[in-house]
């Protein structure tokens, strides 16, 4: 295998594992815009999305019916969370909130262990083993799915926020909440109806990355933390950000796992740490955010 | 007191209902600090009032009270319809539009996304009649168009990359998307250029005459307000302290000692 092709295919599993990073990091984008805060728990909301799909493909349900009703189900478990955890505290300052979602974070973490146990479970792979070959770069049939998989819920809101009445009002309210409310918004409809896409979307990552990392309560842990560099690098308030920078990040982790010989597979976990960091000292805004700037 | 003799068809407006908003008994604050302590004043269907009166007399916490972003005690009715203890959003579906001060454009939105923003409350898809809806949104927007041309041009342009003046324009274009009954405008001069806060105010009379909306304008410039104003209510520390039609208001004297002559006598404000 020739250097070029040996690049190509360290990139190619890069994209694979970014576009789950993707999928997670814009279900932070997407809380973030909504209601300003970083949500700690984002990934543990899709970590027991994941253990519903696989509760339902145990009890016999193809994988392909599972995943529609799990995505359904997350939809519905954001739109609570939103109503009864972050409404109650929403008028509160930005650290209460974010020490909330601290707070669901550990327990959603400890409600998955005591439903489902810490045990570690083996999730179904949906797509067939194998792969093709492109030109001497060998692509698997499951990073082709995640990558599909992660681009048609991308398409799917792209379409909703950019062509739909209903996208726009949410992007309103995003925008400007007050004046949403002076032209007949019912804001809090709304950020109900963004904490259940951020859900969906979070638990899109969680479905696809579990055939890998096998299912655990604590599986989304190392992912969150992948999903914070691709926002911080595409900018926390850019959902095409939050994409570009989670595939970004994955190529970034897969190429120093392989070229850089102190990193290897153990240190991988430091290359988001370094991105965030990095990010933070040269463009704090991240690539498509755009700086703060306060009206004197 | 005298109905300003020049325009019969505004006298006949005003006595047809002169109480579609009836403001009795208003008190509204934020928190400890009471602003507004006491108001009771009507306006008529189809009139311009303008609240006059210095800087923290409550005027903007007045307009805030009867839209709903403050709460108030007293009454408010709207051709009947008590409006105190609703939300914004409520007062909106009743037919009440704010345009706050500063503007509250939706930056990040194109121009025309803010208008239909506007529309929202008529747009939805449970609405029976959704089509023919949709076809008058499609033609309120022609209708704002035709009041502000220059929205029209920058359609397609972010709200964020407009200009003061333009905001101001689109801010109230969207409001009027609403098809209010009641519009609230709250210092639209606020950061304008004269001529620019003048074509506004010419804009704001046409709505008002084409569209008998009925208007209440809380103005820092009073001259301006009250060119354009049936009837003004100058307000002092939470309290009115005058009102009557505008012309008695521009000639009488204690508006130039409490309000406009201030910078005269002192020699310094502005």
């Amino acid at each position: 295998m020739s250097a070029v092709t040996e690049l190509l295919q360290q990139v190619v599993e890069g994209v694979g594992s970014g576009a789950v990073y993707a999928s997670l990091a814009l279900a932070l984008v997407l809380i973030h815009r909504f209601t300003g805060i970083v949500n700690f728990a984002q990934g543990e909301l899709a970590m027991i999305s994941t253990y519903v799909a696989w509760q339902l493909v145990a009890s016999g349900m193809s994988f392909w019916l599972a995943l529609p009703v799990t995505l359904a189900v997350s939809f519905a478990g954001g739109m609570l969370v939103e109503r009864i955890v972050i409404r109650p505290v929403q008028n509160a300052p930005e650290l209460t909130m974010v020490i909330v979602t601290v707070g669901l974070f550990i327990f959603v973490n400890a409600m998955a262990g005591l439903i489902w146990s810490f045990t570690v479970k083996d999730f179904p792979q949906p797509f067939p083993d194998g792969g093709i070959d492109l030109g001497g770069v060998r692509v698997d049939w499951s990073s082709l799915g995640i990558i599909a998989v992660v681009a048609v819920v991308m398409s799917l809101l792209y379409v909703l926020f950019q062509h739909t009445s209903v996208g726009l009002v949410m992007r309103a309210v995003a925008g400007n909440p007050a004046s949403a409310r002076l032209s007949g918004i019912r804001v809090g409809r709304v950020l109900m109806l963004g904490w259940g896409l951020a859900a969906t979307v979070g638990a899109v990552s969680g479905v696809l990355v579990a055939p890998v990392l096998f299912l655990e309560p604590n599986m989304m842990g190392g992912v969150l933390i992948y999903a914070f560099a691709a926002a911080t690098l595409g900018g926390f308030d850019s959902p095409v950000g939050a994409v570009v920078g989670g595939l970004l990040v994955g190529v970034a982790e897969t190429l120093a796992g392989a070229y850089v010989d102190v990193i290897g597979a153990d240190l991988k976990v430091g290359v988001p740490l370094v991105i965030i960091l990095a990010v933070l000292l040269v463009r704090p805004q991240g690539l498509f955010g755009r700086a703060a700037v306060e009206r004197a | 007191m005298t109905e300003p003799a020049t325009d019969s068809t505004e006298a006949a407006q005003a006595t047809a209902e002169p109480d579609f908003l009836k403001v009795a008994g208003l008190h509204a604050g934020y928190g400890q600090a009471r602003v507004v302590q006491g108001l009771d004043f009507s306006v008529a269907r189809g009139e311009v009032c303008a609240i006059l009166g210095p800087n923290g007399a409550g005027k903007t916490t007045t307009l805030r009270a009867l839209c709903g972003m403050v709460r108030g005690r007293g009454s408010v009715t709207l051709n009947g319809t008590e409006l105190l203890g609703r939300s914004p959003e409520q007062t909106a579906r009743l037919g009440v539009a704010h345009v706050p001060e500063g503007r509250g454009t939706f930056n990040d939105l194109t121009v025309e996304e803010n208008l239909r923003v506007g529309a929202h409350l008529r747009t939805g898809r449970w609405r029976r009649d959704g089509r023919t809806e949709r076809t008058a949104v499609a033609a309120d927007l022609e209708r704002v168009y035709g009041y502000f041309p220059k929205l029209r041009q920058r359609s397609r342009q972010a709200a964020g990359s407009l200009s003061g003046g333009e905001q101001q324009m689109l801010a109230i274009g969207r409001a009027l998307m609403l098809r209010p009954s009641l519009l609230l405008l709250d210092e639209p001069s606020l950061g304008l250029a004269p001529l620019v806060t003048r074509e506004l105010f010419e804009i704001v009379r046409a709505v008002n005459e084409e569209e008998r909306t009925t208007v209440i304008v809380v103005e820092q410039n009073a001259q301006l307000a009250l060119d354009v104003a049936h009837r003004a209510h100058v307000l002092e520390a939470g309290r009115l302290v005058l009102s009557g039609p505008s012309q008695e208001i521009r000639e009488d004297g204690q508006v130039a000692e409490v309000y406009l002559g201030v910078s005269v006598r002192s020699g310094k404000g502005g």
